[in-house]
């Protein structure tokens, strides 16, 4: 069982980064400092996948965080759970990041070989669970090659369904249906709601 | 040629736009085309479309778990120097209302958090016997109500009505004088209940304490009462808590 399934049926925990968020939004510092303890790994982690600089990544994660200091009243509990409006942001934050720093090194994409292999020589020992981590790998390792690289490319590299279709030379229906049918791969086998 | 859209996408291109767009896998002009043609749409398709994205990113919020890296330790650091620049808000003073149920407290979040970690490892790993404050935790039903003490401090229940228990935490609560105990009343329509004391050492800087038997009470009710306690409140109410 996933965090998020197990967490999905616990009130607790969502209703928790709820209940931080909102107090975040009041500029509460002991909430915005439990907020970020418990979310810090995943943001880092996946902002260094996208950039793959320590520095860039650092900053980057600032950035989303101090987002959502000044920003978490913008958080509507209809639309999402908490770590899904802040995982989004900060991957937001990141590709615009990789975008720029591309478009102004006028460079190749400096990506080569689609993988997703997994960091595995610093592991978060907080907060993320190694069976659930697990779980995340295999579902990953469940998708077809032609799957796992369009989410490479276009999730973790940052490029644009066009941009992956001109790197595959694939025709974009293509490409757009490789990522939905890759999503919904991964959505099942994580039962996600 | 494999270029952006030249023209606002139809209806049916739009769903086909939903993963790529939750996905950020969009330029800035397609990403502005789709905005555009979203505020037009009908509402099933806006929805639709609402409803994709949503499940995109809840995904891959889950598929976080997979990249996750500690951060240097530092970077908390450099960010809690960040946002003590930014002018903090006046903290919220609540002096002509006690508003209980929209204040939260930090200790209890981070009890809350430790519980949750518990309550994970629980969950994988089988233990012989969750505790009360697990049960608690674990409900479908769990609450929390918080509210400022008058004299100074907060408290904060958690609790769950499938579990008949509930969980308190008292931070940085003034202890009681010299002589006098803070007493804990369960008040239903039957009368108040006790539900324990709290003396000088018991209070400071923060306690936590399980309520086992919840029964049907609507609310957990703060006295001061002489000596060791009383079986009935003898003083005025000075703090309540509901607890529905």
């Amino acid at each position: 069982m996933t965090f998020l399934e197990f967490a999905s049926r616990l009130p607790g925990v969502t209703a928790d980064l709820d209940a931080l968020l909102r107090r975040v939004a009041q500029h509460d510092v002991d909430a915005f400092t439990a907020f970020y303890d418990n979310t810090r790994a995943r943001v880092f982690g996946l902002v260094t996948r996208v950039l793959r600089d320590p520095g860039y990544s650092e900053e980057t994660t600032q950035d989303v965080y101090l987002q959502v200091w000044r920003n978490a009243s913008n958080y509507d509990p209809n639309a999402g759970s908490p770590i899904s409006w802040l995982m989004t942001l900060a991957h937001r934050r990141a590709v615009d990041r990789v975008r720029s720093e591309q478009a102004a090194s006028q460079r190749e994409s400096r990506y080569g070989a689609a993988n997703v292999d997994l960091p595995a020589d610093r592991v978060a020992e907080a907060v993320i669970d190694l069976d659930e981590r697990r779980q995340v790998t295999e579902c990953l390792g469940s998708l077809t090659d032609a799957q796992r690289e369009c989410i490479q490319l276009a999730y973790y590299d940052g490029l644009t369904y066009s941009q992956v279709s001109d790197r595959l030379s694939a025709n974009l229906a293509t490409i757009k249906s490789r990522m939905r049918d890759a999503i919904r791969g991964l959505r099942r086998c994580l039962g996600v709601s | 040629m494999s270029g952006g859209l030249v023209t606002e996408p139809t209806d049916s291109d739009l769903m086909t736009l939903a993963t790529p767009y939750a996905l950020h896998a969009v330029s800035q002009v397609e990403q502005d085309a789709i905005e555009r043609q979203l505020a037009d749409a009908p509402e099933l398709v806006a929805r639709a479309f609402t409803d994709e994205v949503r499940a995109v990113r809840e995904t891959m919020a889950v598929v976080s778990a997979a990249t996750a890296v500690d951060p240097p330790a530092q970077l908390r650091d450099r960010l809690l120097a960040a946002i003590d620049d930014h002018a903090p808000l006046p903290r919220l003073s609540p002096p002509q209302r006690r508003k209980w149920q929209s204040i939260a407290l930090s200790a209890a979040a981070a009890l809350i958090v430790g519980l949750i970690v518990v309550g994970i490892g629980w969950a994988i790993r089988p233990e012989p016997k969750p505790t009360t404050a697990e049960q608690i935790f674990t409900a479908s039903d769990v609450r929390t109500v918080s509210g400022d003490i008058p004299t100074g401090g907060t408290a904060t229940v958690v609790f769950s009505r499938e579990r008949n228990a509930a969980v308190l935490v008292m931070n940085n609560v003034a202890p009681p004088e010299k002589g006098t105990v803070y007493q804990m009343w369960l008040v239903g329509a039957d009368g108040a209940k006790s539900a324990g004391t709290m003396d000088a050492a018991a209070v400071a800087p923060s306690t936590t304490a399980v309520l086992p038997d919840l029964g049907s009470s609507k609310a957990l009710a703060f006295t001061v009462e002489p000596g060791t306690g009383s079986t009935q409140p003898t003083t005025p109410i000075f703090a309540e808590l509901p607890l529905t």
